[in-house]
């Protein structure tokens, strides 16, 4: 018997390729957004309700994940702005979006071309947490109605992410929630975190998600 | 589950130790892999997913693999203090402070093999 040792990063293909991807975006000044959260967050709706007034100030683009279906893309291009779709079942049915899915993806809607991609990872908690896809910014959605103690059990979600989206305020009184013991948890996590509560179906607070966006983003 | 994903990955790792060796005709009869705990990992979603695939190829058919988890392990930088914790709570188990940093606890790697 014959002893290897070796010490390989198990990722080591996927984290290289995202490291290639945050230089590319670099490189064009393209600002890369991953969003990740539970499905039905409200992740696509969130976008809906933001591209508009953003894409009057930023070139923009929208990478979708999705595990089959286009429908997400399809609401997202009837928006008008450049859309690409990854679906995953051609890379088995994956919970996530991995660097090879994204990359192409990126080319396609010629993302040097644009100031501000956002991509909508697939519907998890957990998976997308692990998968690092090249972005510059992380960004963790979760709606108030799943119950306060989602965050603590799914730590590394929150601890990658700059910014908390606690979606679905709007249904706060219906609810027996303490809010603050959410946003308690998610600090517990991540201190540096920034965090939003909101309602993706009301206008006005989009504006909030809007600005933290344009802060990080750079037209060309 | 990632599981897959991480068994697939593992087994093109060991695809490709073994051809630079040039001994793609040995056997794998240990793997030892470690993982973080902030990876979350579930040991035997992966076993499982390790076992249904590594038949796919005869350098892993008759592989085990050992899976070990390591602890996650923080820095306060207020104290210097090193702790553990157990909980996703990252604050120093010291003092409590959060001003802290992972140090160990985060990566997923293949540490060796034994072939023959
Ligand atoms: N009440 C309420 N419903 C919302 C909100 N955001 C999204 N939804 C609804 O939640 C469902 C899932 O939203 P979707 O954007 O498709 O979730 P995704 O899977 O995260 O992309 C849809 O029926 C949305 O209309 C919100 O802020 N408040
Ligand atoms: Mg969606
Ligand atoms: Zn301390």
């Amino acid at each position: 018997m014959t002893k290897v040792k070796m010490v390989r990063n198990v990722l080591e293909k996927n984290d290289k390729l995202a490291e290639q991807i945050r230089e590319m975006g670099d490189n064009s000044k393209t600002v890369l957004f991953n969003m990740m959260g539970t499905p039905g967050a409200g992740k696509t709706t969130l976008l809906e309700s933001i591209i508009p007034a953003l894409k009057e100030d930023y070139k923009m683009g929208v990478v979708e994940g999705d595990v089959a279906t286009a429908n997400d893309a399809d609401r997202i291009a009837a928006l008008d702005v450049a859309t690409a779709q990854v679906n995953t079942d051609r890379f088995g049915g994956t919970c996530h979006l991995g660097s090879e899915m994204v990359k192409p993806a990126l080319e396609k809607i010629n993302y040097d071309q644009l100031d501000i991609v956002i991509i909508e990872n697939i519907g998890n908690l957990i998976c997308p947490a692990h998968f690092d896809i090249g972005a510059h910014y992380n960004i963790a959605v979760v709606s108030i109605t799943e119950g306060v103690d989602k965050p603590a059990k799914y730590p590394l979600m929150f601890r990658n992410s700059k910014l908390a989206i606690l979606n679905k305020i709007d249904l706060l009184e219906h609810l027996n929630i303490d809010i603050e013991e959410m946003v308690a948890g998610i600090k517990q996590i991540n201190p540096d975190i920034d965090i939003l509560k909101m309602s993706a179906l009301q206008p006005n607070d989009g504006i909030a998600l809007n600005k933290w966006i344009k802060k990080r983003g750079r037209r060309k | 589950m990632h599981e897959l994903t991480i068994a697939q990955n593992i087994i093109s790792i060991i695809e490709d130790e073994l051809q630079q060796r040039n001994k793609l005709a040995c056997q794998v009869n240990k793997v030892y892999f470690n993982t973080g705990r902030l990876n979350a990992v579930v040991p035997e979603s992966l076993q499982y997913n390790f076992n249904q695939i590594k038949k796919e190829r005869k350098f892993t058919q008759n592989a085990e693999l050992i899976i070990k988890e390591i602890p996650i392990t923080i820095k306060c930088e207020d104290c210097q203090a090193e702790t553990q914790i157990d909980e996703p709570v990252f604050k120093c188990q010291n003092c409590s402070s959060r001003q802290i940093k992972v140090i160990a606890g985060k990566k997923m790697y293949i540490e060796s093999m034994d072939i023959e």
